[in-house]
């Protein structure tokens, strides 16, 4: 499906639609509100389609869109939905399931410990971990300084560390 | 502990992340196609081309563009007046002048007030027999 002013929206879609859903589902935990945060999206650069004109990291300009989308959403969620305090067990975990029961259990508890991140450690965690960026490209997707990337970066994986480190003990020594 | 650090940072990137429903390509992407602009006027075309062409150096342009206005600025007002008021005042040519007074003549006698004026007709040249010419001298 060619778009106007040589946007291939489809092509966009298959490229970067998979990494953009597993950012916003660890942030919204909602898979509703991925839904939509990702429809708005390709909605927005199909009626925009010069938004693209001049990038050449599109991976990150597309990051930088959504992230800044979610933000927005959980801005306005926030003053509503200020009962959902059981934040992380309640919601979707952005992990694929899986039938290894210690895997499974693992993959809970990280997506449990990644929501009780703040939005920003768990948005960097995110990028840093699953989409590999460096903290250039992590900062110029969330438009932040390197080193506050560096220092999200360090400061969620401290916590995440402290909050698994009995379960991952574990898992070493039963693999060893 | 950095080695360990590795390891539990690997440890975690090796976890595959939940697939996006597949369903949901087809969906969104024809949310897309249904706001797709309508073609629009060749100017509307033209604007993300233009900014496409200036995006690199918006400043830079804008201060060009302005450059432009400064140079046309000065020389507006450096123009001599003199030859402006000159421009102004400047008399009718005598072709003009007759014209005009041809026209105006014409209107008068179509709407039927033209009189030819009193020295004029003073100086209609009647020519009359020599021998009367020199009765009226004598009388």
């Amino acid at each position: 499906m060619k778009m106007a002013a040589g946007l291939d929206i489809s092509r966009l879609y298959d490229e970067h639609a998979q990494p953009l859903y597993a950012f916003l589902l660890n942030l919204t935990r909602d898979e509703a509100d991925t839904r939509d945060l990702l429809q708005e999206l390709f909605v927005k650069l199909a009626r925009s389609p010069h938004l693209l004109a001049g990038i050449r990291a599109e991976r990150a300009f597309l990051i930088r869109l959504a992230h800044n989308a979610a933000i927005d959403l959980m801005r306005r969620r926030g003053t509503r939905d200020k009962t959902k305090e059981n934040f992380a067990a309640e919601m979707i975990s952005p992990f694929a399931p899986t039938n290894d029961p210690d895997e499974k259990v693992f993959r809970e508890n990280l997506a449990a410990a990644l929501g009780e991140l703040p939005e920003e450690q768990r948005a960097v965690v995110h990028l840093k971990l699953w989409e590999g960026l460096t903290f250039e490209e992590l900062a110029a997707a969330l438009e932040i300084p390197p080193n506050t990337a560096a220092s999200r970066y360090r400061y969620g994986l401290d916590k995440l560390r402290e909050r698994l480190r009995p379960l991952y003990e574990e898992m070493k020594r039963a693999e060893s | 502990m950095n080695e360990e650090l590795d390891k539990f940072e690997q440890r975690l990137s090796r976890q595959p992340l939940r697939p996006i429903p597949p369903d949901w390509r087809t969906e969104i992407l024809a949310a897309a196609r249904a706001s797709r602009p309508a073609p629009r006027a060749w100017l509307s075309a033209l604007n993300p081309q233009l900014s496409t062409v200036f995006w690199p150096h918006p400043k830079a342009w804008a201060g060009l563009a302005a450059v432009w206005i400064l140079i046309f600025a000065l020389h507006f007002s450096m123009r001599d007046p003199s030859s402006r008021i000159a421009e102004k005042s400047a008399p009718l040519s005598p072709e003009v002048l007759v014209e005009l007074k041809k026209q105006q003549r014409m209107f008068a006698e179509l709407v039927g007030t033209y009189e030819p004026m009193a020295a004029a007709r003073r100086k209609i040249f009647l020519p009359r027999p020599r021998s009367e010419r020199v009765e009226i001298m004598v009388t």
